[in-house]
């Protein structure tokens, strides 16, 4: 049974004039205990879509979807309340730039302790706040952090960013979620940093069977950590397969592009060389291109690329391209 | 905390001497005799003031008759009104009570109505109740100070008769003078009418408290409102949503105490605002404050009183500016780091 089941998401930016199609009708499965990479350049929208995902998104955006299921669950026919109740039981998100992310004037105790659920706790109410305390320093120590008691005193800003994803992470954990969504979590750090939070992640996935969403603008570093990649381009959906079918044999141009873009996928290179990049940028929302929105920067687009593509799949590896590349690899 | 506390103090040193340095250079400026202006003393013989010029050391330079003036100072010797010959101490330790009262009150009244409201009105943004916050921030805002206190006079001590329209107290009460806040005094006192002097206090209390707190309340309904707008724009607010807290945990553990710590940053500023209109509102209300003092003061040419009304003035809000900085770093965890307490 698939985790979690998005057919034909979009994100509509509702602004004074007209709506603009932020994130334009993505699909996203995940099994459980998958580890799926969301990749895509900045602005490419897989922030918006974790986010709506999460349903924090503010009034400004518009969220719509043929198929949201969670678990078997239809949750496009629940209330938003119980869409809410279900979603924040058993989805934990944590973001990038984690100081920001933790209130500054409160301890780190007290906001681990807030999120600990109260059906954990047993007993009476007088009881609950030592087992609250408990609860807040176990989870720390399920995170790797040793010297709890300095930690639960502390306030955000007297910690480094990377303890703080640490207490991000704890305090996602508090409600035991089946699924956690990571909005990259080690930008802005260093890579003795990042390889911690990775590895963190990665034992959680397979002590605890806990899915992980990935996302993240870099490719490369991603494959390390991942089964399964999903790759966007400016809100539209690209490509999505195993690590191994994305990172060696892309079936989509863009893809093909992001692979070829760094420098360690193609060693063969000789020195000195100018790596492989596709001309232009990415397109700003006021004016995105109509069909497929790479078709302006694509190397093999014609005619019939104004049209947006129907999704491909090839045993499992689903492409949006009418001219995708499977017939190169042979 | 303890450089914070010292930045404080050094703050309140420096400023402390250049208020002294104008109000010792308003004694040159003002027309007249400069020893006059800084004594007070207008119907005195030559030989007496030969005997202050001796004391302010007038034959020496500058800088010694400006030390020899804090010297007074320090002393609590300020000269002597010009209008009613008695000291400046006393007359201004007889009055500032009164608007510490006054200006307190009416600026916990403001705090404590303009804050929470404003806060509704981020909750409820572009919403119904928002608009109408605002319109009523901006007309309070608006309405002047002078007209309003006649007006309520008008309204609520005239026409209604709800409140009585002038003086601190009733004559009928007689309370001893022990702290000169008139409320604690009366709490003070054992005369056995003291609850219905407390009463009659709060009675005189309430129009002036509501005339003066109105404008600082509308201004702080807005600096709370959009301070709550930018704390509920914040990362750690998402964070807090998606970690499945409701609306009203996230608004009472986090976003309250963050917009509040903005707030209070400029409750400071405003409060000299409050002593302005405090002064207005005195006159008005015949509240027996320096206020008032000190613009009758000025119609009457009194510089000797201008003088040190200006110093205790504004001693008294910085002080007050201090006590809220000192609030402010007790509420803010960052502003209590050496090296971000500025």
């Amino acid at each position: 049974m698939n985790l979690i089941d998005i057919r034909n998401l979009s994100i509509e930016l509702q602004t004074t004039t007209k709506p603009i199609l932020a994130v334009d009708r993505v699909n996203l499965t995940m099994k459980e205990g998958e580890v799926r990479g969301l990749v895509g350049e900045s602005g490419s929208g897989k922030s918006l879509l974790a986010q709506a995902i999460v349903g924090v998104l503010d009034e400004k955006w518009k969220v719509d979807a043929d198929r949201f299921h969670w678990r078997g669950n239809d949750l496009m026919r629940l209330s938003a309340e119980e869409r809410k109740a279900i979603i924040s039981k058993d989805v934990a998100m944590i973001f990038q730039e984690p100081m920001a992310c933790l209130d500054p004037t409160t301890t780190i105790g007290e906001q681990l302790e807030e999120a600990v659920d109260v059906e954990q706790l047993s007993g009476f109410f007088w009881q609950r706040r030592q087992q609250r305390k408990l609860a807040a320093i176990n989870l720390l120590h399920k995170v790797g952090i040793k010297q709890h008691e300095v930690c639960v005193k502390s306030f955000p800003h007297q910690l480094t960013d990377a303890l703080c994803q640490r207490v991000m992470i704890a305090m996602a954990l508090a409600r035991r979620p089946m699924l956690l969504i990571a909005d990259e979590p080690t930008a802005a750090m260093e890579s003795t940093n990042q390889g911690q939070i990775f590895r963190l992640l990665a034992s959680l996935n397979q002590l605890k069977n806990m899915s992980i969403l990935l996302i993240s603008h870099d490719l490369e570093n991603v494959t390390h950590w991942t089964n399964t990649i999903t790759v966007m381009y400016s809100g539209q959906f690209v490509e999505a397969g195993t690590t191994e079918q994305i990172f060696n044999q892309p079936y989509h141009p863009y893809t093909r592009a992001l692979v070829d873009s760094s420098p360690k996928a193609n060693r063969m290179i000789p020195n000195k060389s100018r790596l492989m990049t596709l001309p232009g940028s990415i397109p700003i929302l006021q004016h995105l291109p109509i069909g497929c929105r790479l078709g302006p920067r694509c190397p093999r687009a014609q005619q019939k690329c104004v049209h947006a593509p129907k999704i491909k799949n090839f045993h499992g590896h689903q492409v949006s391209c009418h001219f995708p590349l499977k017939d190169s690899y042979s | 905390m303890l450089i914070f506390t010292l930045r404080r103090f050094s703050l309140f040193f420096f400023t402390m001497l250049l208020l002294t340095i104008l109000s010792f250079s308003l004694s040159f400026l003002f027309p007249g005799e400069q020893l006059v202006n800084l004594t007070g003393q207008i119907n005195a013989s030559p030989e007496q003031l030969a005997a202050l010029a001796y004391e302010y050391q007038q034959q020496a330079s500058l800088l010694t008759q400006y030390f020899s003036y804090i010297n007074h100072l320090f002393h609590g010797d300020m000269g002597y009104s010009m209008t009613s010959h008695l000291p400046i101490m006393t007359e201004i330790l007889n009055r500032l009570p009164a608007t510490v009262e006054l200006t307190c009150v009416a600026l916990l009244l403001a705090m404590f109505v303009g804050i929470p409201v404003g806060f509704c009105a981020a909750i409820y943004h572009r919403k119904a109740a928002d608009n109408i916050i605002l319109a009523i921030a901006m007309i309070g805002y608006s309405i002047p100070v002078f007209w309003l206190g006649i007006l309520v006079i008008l309204v609520f001590s005239i026409q209604l008769g709800w409140l009585p329209s002038a003086g601190q107290i009733s004559l009928l009460f007689e309370i001893p003078h022990i702290t000169g806040l008139q409320l604690i005094d009366i709490l003070l006192s054992d005369s056995e009418y003291k609850w219905q002097a407390f009463q009659d206090a709060t009675r005189h209390l309430i129009l002036p408290v509501i005339v003066v707190a109105l404008a600082p309340a509308t201004i702080f309904m807005r600096l709370a409102r959009s301070a709550m707008l930018e704390v509920l724009d914040t990362h750690y607010i998402k964070a807090a949503k998606a970690k499945g807290l409701t609306f009203s945990q996230i608004i009472y553990r986090h976003a309250m105490r963050n917009a509040v710590i903005k707030v209070i940053r400029d409750v400071g500023l405003q409060f000299a605002h409050l002593i302005t209109i405090a002064m207005v509102t005195e006159v008005i209300f015949s509240w027996p404050g320096i206020g008032r003092w000190l613009i009758e003061s000025i119609y009457q040419r009194d510089y000797t009183a201008i003088q040190g009304g200006l110093i205790v003035l504004s001693t008294f809000i910085f002080i007050v500016h201090i006590i809220i900085d000192f609030v402010y770093a007790a509420l803010n965890p960052l502003a209590r780091e050496p090296n971000n307490g500025t």
